[in-house]
């Protein structure tokens, strides 16, 4: 195998497929990238079992074949080459990988193509929706999403596509995250819990106007611009967030996003090690409050829209800004029932919505 | 200026703390030797412990020597109300307490003579209010150090209050017992009195050089300074503990994998029922496990939030165990364990959303009311039905 690529384009190509490679497995083929030379289409592929990834790239193939090179060191080799043309050969199919570039030579010990992955290809239905809808569709509910593994469910984005329309809900049990988009050229009734770092990893990478989406049966393909990111579709049962929205709330408060933004931003610096930030109602006033014992506290107060009995309820910081910020608009309505029960952050039209549980405050 | 310290230490010891509860909930045993514990002696009345009966003693021993005495199951869930009240009492006397057990603590008095009044009188005070309010017999020792604090309440046993004046200290040290020193066990003991070493005063005068070489470098620094008075502890908070955990040997039969499931779920139920009581909520669980070559391994894993949800602990514990099963299969297991480290205060907890109607809280809340009236087998998992439903030992509170 031989081919010839520029600097820059490999560079870029390799920045993509690397985002694939594992991190930690054990499984080493799993650490490597295969470069495909031998079809029409070059390709770098990588995989870690939950995300994978098929990148074309433009290079001219003067002997076809295909290897598995180590893919982050691979990166780091090509990025800090010079800007020029990079040939990278396995001479007689076996054995070392030789790259060369200007007066650099590089020697790279290789693992065997026919140990690598077969990769999901995109089959059967596949339809082509608004990119800028749906990353953005992405983008409110993300964070909300699980980090914690125990929970597989939780660390996947619930994606329900309608007719034109997407919603999106995740939740990591403390806090819930839907989002309703108009999403043109959507098509058919599909529902499939996405791992929520796949659809990060959409976000980062797409580029362009439109998407290109294929559900199958255990996986979730995405399109763009001729790079296919395969997702492994998580099994069981997403909790009905539907019946969690309360009917009623006790108190509804419209609040400027940026300036409840920067109150929360510096507050909750007194709130360390999964503390609270404290939220006061009173007639016509809100206070933030955030205290860590051995450290210190922090006060402010804004005024609000606020009527009845004095109310005080507990957040994480990290939860409520993260809520705030992603609400759209310049205002943001919360609304509470109790400080043991949810609150509701929305924006000015209702196809958002944060639900964010409490914490029990000390009393 | 510098002011020495006073006498402003207290150490509060309850008198043969199990025993005076059941004395104090049934008045037919008032006056009469009572043993707690059928098997070893958890607790022994002061009749009892005339006739000789010790705690730890073995059960047929204690009817030898006491053939007379009342033998009375214990009850932990008594002994740990009475405990926590105690403790309520030891609250209001001072500003600051270092629990040692939950029968004994030091008190700090420093600075309350102006408020409250002197060591001695506040010893007094503690003395009625414990009687009064928890209805039983507490010795109070008070002194300049820990050390001699509890020496003096040793000395005063039982019912008794005892001030040493930093004046008389060494006048009351020397004449006692070696026994009486912190660090002296029956083996230290009777490598003293081989050297014809009996009293306080004696160890004082050997130098500390002959008592290390002798007992060790720990110990021969502890007691020489402890002979000469020199005890610079303060009396501080204790630190809570930092995990709470179970085990269940299930020896070297095969089991199932269905029995070991089993087996950790009743664990996450004791475990998480304790968490709760203690108003703790932890974030790490490791699970420990012990094959039949009886090499042990742990496996944990940190949640993102603290809990102690039943559900929840059980949910990462079985994660834990199904990543461990290969080698579960392979070597055997014969005992499995769960602890969860990584503890916070329960008092600011973040509330989960209500996935199911009911929330798991108000489930286990509930399970705790049930549990706490008619026992741990009261209510049982579905799968635990049929086995050995034995109660766990009965634990002191977390």
């Amino acid at each position: 195998m031989k081919i010839v690529c520029s600097q820059d384009q490999l560079l870029a190509k390799l920045q993509i497929a690397a985002r694939g490679v594992s991190q930690r497995s054990t499984v080493q083929i799993l650490s490597g990238i295969l470069l495909n030379a031998s079809g029409e289409r070059i390709e770098l592929s990588s995989t870690d079992m939950e995300i994978s990834l098929r990148v074309p790239l433009e290079a001219r193939v003067e002997e076809p074949g295909d290897v598995v090179l180590p893919g982050r060191l691979l990166l780091d080799i090509v990025r800090a080459l010079p800007a020029a043309d990079v040939t990278i050969a396995q001479p007689g199919g076996t054995g070392a990988a030789q790259i060369e570039c200007g007066p650099s030579r590089y020697s790279l010990n290789t693992q065997n193509a026919e140990d690598f992955p077969q990769l999901p290809v995109p089959s059967g239905s596949s339809f082509s929706v608004d990119r800028a809808a749906f990353v953005d569709t992405v983008s409110h509910v993300g964070r909300a999403a699980s980090k914690d593994e125990s929970r597989p469910v939780l660390t996947g984005v619930l994606v329900e596509l309608g007719e034109g329309t997407v919603t999106m809900a995740a939740t990591d049990s403390y806090r819930l995250s839907v989002k309703e988009s108009a999403l043109p050229g959507a098509t058919g009734d599909v529902q499939a819990i996405v791992p929520a770092r796949a659809l990060g990893e959409v976000v980062r990478i797409s580029t362009g106007d439109s998407l290109e989406v294929s559900v199958q049966e255990n996986q979730v393909l995405f399109g763009m611009d001729g790079v296919w990111l395969s997702a492994r579709r998580i099994d069981g049962q997403f909790p009905n967030y539907k019946q969690l929205l309360p009917q009623t709330f006790e108190h509804e408060i419209a609040i400027s996003k940026e300036e409840l933004l920067d109150v929360i931003r510096r507050t909750s610096l007194m709130a360390q090690r999964n503390l609270p930030v404290r939220l006061s109602f009173e007639e016509g006033s809100l206070t933030l409050a955030a205290q860590t014992q051995d450290v210190g506290e922090a006060r402010e107060s804004l005024p609000v829209d606020f009527h009845g009995d004095r109310l005080e309820i507990g957040f994480n910081p990290d939860f409520l800004r993260d809520g705030v910020e992603s609400v759209e608009g310049d205002t943001v309505r919360l609304k509470l029932i109790s400080s043991l029960r949810p609150g509701l952050l929305q924006g000015e039209d209702g196809s958002f919505w944060y639900l964010i549980m409490p914490i029990r405050l000390p009393s | 200026m510098f002011v020495p310290d006073g006498a402003n230490i207290l150490h509060a010891d309850l008198d043969a703390f199990f025993a005076s509860v059941e004395q104090r909930d049934d008045p037919r045993l008032r006056g009469r030797p009572v043993i707690v514990g059928g098997g070893v002696v958890l607790a022994a009345s002061y009749e009892a412990k005339a006739r000789g009966v010790r705690t730890a003693m073995g059960g047929g021993r204690a009817r030898m020597l006491c053939p007379d005495a009342i033998v009375v199951p214990p009850r932990m869930s008594a002994y740990s109300e009475a405990s926590k009240a105690v403790y309520g009492v030891f609250g209001d006397m001072a500003p600051v307490v270092e629990g040692l057990s939950i029968d004994e603590a030091f008190l700090d008095v420093r600075g309350l003579e102006h408020i409250t009044g002197t060591p001695a009188e506040i010893a007094v005070r503690l003395k009625r209010e414990v009687l009064e309010r928890v209805g039983l017999p507490i010795t109070v020792g008070v002194a300049r150090t820990k050390f001699l604090a509890k020496v003096a309440s040793g000395v005063a046993k039982p019912d008794g209050l005892l001030v040493v004046p930093p004046e008389a200290e060494l006048a009351f040290l020397h004449p006692l017992p070696i026994e009486r020193l912190w660090g002296v066990g029956p083996a230290t003991s009777a490598k003293l009195h081989l050297l014809g070493v009996a009293t306080v005063r004696q160890v004082a005068e050997l130098p500390e050089a002959d008592l290390v070489s002798m007992l060790g470098r720990g110990v021969g620094r502890q007691l020489h300074a402890l002979a000469h008075n020199r005890d610079p502890r303060r009396v501080r908070p204790r630190s809570r503990r930092r995990s709470i955990g179970a085990q269940h040997a299930m020896g070297r039969r095969p089991k199932s994998w269905h029995q070991i499931e089993v087996s950790l779920a009743a664990l996450v139920e004791r475990v998480t029922r304790r968490m709760r009581a203690a108003g703790r909520a932890g974030r790490t669980v490791v699970l420990r496990l012990r094959f039949d070559d009886f090499a042990r391994v742990t496996r944990s894993h940190t949640m993102p939030y603290p809990t102690a949800q039943t559900q929840a602990i059980l949910l990462t514990a079985r994660a834990l165990l199904a990543t461990a099963r290969p080698m579960i299969e392979r070597r055997g297991l014969t005992l499995v364990g769960i602890a969860v480290t990584n503890l916070e205060d329960g008092s600011a907890l973040q509330l989960e959303l209500p996935f199911n109607r009911r929330s798991r809280d108000q489930l286990d809340a509930a399970l705790d009311q049930v549990r706490d009236r008619y026992g741990s087998a009261a209510v049982i998992r579905a799968a635990s039905l049929g086995r050995d439903q034995r109660s766990p030992p009965p634990l002191l509170p977390d």
